[in-house]
């Protein structure tokens, strides 16, 4: 798995991707949806993916010693590892906004920690419902990545319209850290939890369609 | 009895306009079958499930006597398959798309790379971009021979290749097989497969139609060079009857029509042809 996941940054990372990273830098906008950011590293895979079409990634892969399946378990560990650094550079940021005392966010939630547990769900989400569709056909990229990008947008939008009308979102979640700190850190450990979940069911269903499926 | 390093047996897969029916053949160690058929006919969807690359719907495939779907790993470490060039990674250096390949075999040797490279006259600050058909092919295959693969398996190796890098092939081909690698290569240019093939196998619409030596495919028939009229009168006897600059050329089989239409050796390419053309014939 190892020298997998090394071919996956030494060959597949697109490098789009590093730059998308850096957009976790968008949590010091004072008023903004800091929910993009999570976006963009979302983009960034969705860019690997279409350049290892072009490349015969997958096709280079199998000639090498490796099962089909341990090839999407790469893939699903190589998504994984490159959400969660987008979430530490964003956590990174979200310090700095404390620090710079930047205050409340009032374009939705606020970059705390219950935001990241959310932002986690969101990953494992796009995990559990982009990749098994990347694998059904792995010649057409965009579509899937377009059905997942609308299904991961709507939970995006209800995170936020939440912040507004939930009386637990609005008067709990979305408040500056320390405060709620208890219900803050339930939140990120659901999401991290979920986030796991989340990807390893999405990997698994991967890798079953994967099994079937012809180069 | 010599090794076996790859049995196919009733490998089937269906695709809605094409099915692959009860494929079954198999290769000795050190021995370099060509695996010959038109275009379409089924070699590449063979090559391809004998790798799961294709999901095949049925078949049993064993190398080097193992089970290839409990010994998936040691088996790939142990061959090497080839199809056309190094058609990946177009943009990547050859020495970043090397390091990478050389990561996943712990028995990778880097004399024998580097020696290849050389032979091959290969630059690895280039891409396979800027590398020929000939080149990419070679590259490919200089990765495959510097993991110590004891089987080759390679899908069209010399099509694109000018006459003389395909001669350099052939004699990179025997000179391996002379060191046990066993070497399984499917094309459509018959001429290499004269120059260095022990077995040949020929399939026709996705079924095998022989697998045999090649000294018993040369024994077993003999090209004729007929007129018109004796292509009417011995229609019975003669195989893939057909048209010809002047007259028309058949294959007979041996000791059939001796004296009356004296033969000579039967090229592959020539037994290909006419036993499709009696395919076509028969319906």
């Amino acid at each position: 798995m190892a020298k997998l996941l090394k071919k996956e940054f030494r060959l597949f990372t697109h490098p789009t991707s590093w730059m998308f990273l850096a957009f976790g830098a968008m949590v010091l906008i004072p008023g903004y949806p800091m929910y993009v950011p999570l976006f963009w590293v979302t983009l960034g895979l969705f860019y690997a993916c279409l350049s290892a079409r072009e490349n015969n990634d997958l096709y280079y892969t199998l000639l090498l010693p490796v099962r089909k399946r341990d090839a999407v378990r790469a893939r699903g560990l190589y998504f994984a590892l490159m959400e969660l650094l987008q979430l530490l550079v964003c956590a990174v940021f979200a310090v700095l906004r404390m620090a710079l005392k930047i205050g409340p966010n009032p374009a939705g939630m606020d970059a705390n920690l219950a935001f990241f547990g959310l932002g986690l769900i969101l990953m494992g989400l796009f995990n559990l419902l982009f990749l098994p569709r990347l694998y059904k056909k792995p010649s057409a990229v965009g579509k899937p990545f377009l059905i997942v990008t609308l299904l991961v947008f709507a939970y995006i939008v209800a995170a936020e319209v939440c912040c507004f009308v939930v009386p637990f979102f609005r008067d709990v979640l979305d408040t500056p850290d320390p405060q709620h700190l208890g219900a803050k850190l339930a939140v990120l450990a659901l999401g991290a939890t979920l986030f796991v979940l989340l990807t390893v069911l999405g990997v698994r269903r991967a890798e079953e369609i994967f099994e079937k499926v012809d180069l | 009895m010599a090794e076996k390093v790859l049995e196919i047996r009733g490998l089937c897969k269906d695709y809605p306009a094409f099915h692959l029916k009860d494929v079954s053949f198999s290769l000795e160690r050190g021995r370099i079958m060509g695996f010959i058929g038109r275009n379409g006919a089924g070699k590449t969807t063979t090559l391809k499930s004998a790798l799961n690359i294709v999901h095949p719907a049925a078949g049993e495939l064993k190398y080097f006597g193992l089970d290839f779907a409990e010994n998936e790993l040691e088996i790939k470490r142990r061959i090497a398959f080839v199809s056309g060039g190094a058609n990946y990674y177009p943009n990547k250096k050859l020495a970043a798309i090397t390091a990478v390949t050389r990561s996943f075999y712990g028995h990778w040797d880097e004399a024998a790379y580097r020696r290849y490279l050389k032979l091959f006259n290969l630059d690895e600050s280039k891409t396979p971009k800027a590398l020929s058909a000939g080149m990419q092919v070679k590259y490919a295959l200089a990765l495959a021979l510097s993991h110590g693969a004891e089987l080759l398996i390679l899908d069209e190796p010399t099509s694109g290749l000018d006459p003389v890098s395909r001669d350099e092939l052939v004699d990179v081909f025997l000179s391996l097989a002379d060191e046990g690698v066993s070497i399984l290569f499917s094309t459509h240019i018959t001429d290499d497969l004269d120059k260095c093939a022990d077995d040949v196998t020929y399939i026709r619409n996705g079924e095998i139609v022989f697998s045999l030596p090649i000294g018993e495919l040369r024994e077993k028939y003999c090209a004729v060079a007929v007129t018109a009229e004796q292509a009417e009168k011995y229609a019975d006897k003669l195989i893939g009857c057909k048209r010809a600059k002047e007259g028309f050329t058949a294959l007979v089989e041996r000791g059939e029509l001796e004296e009356e239409l004296p033969g000579r050796a039967a090229g592959l390419e020539e037994i290909m042809v006419h036993l499709d053309k009696e395919a076509r014939d028969d319906g």
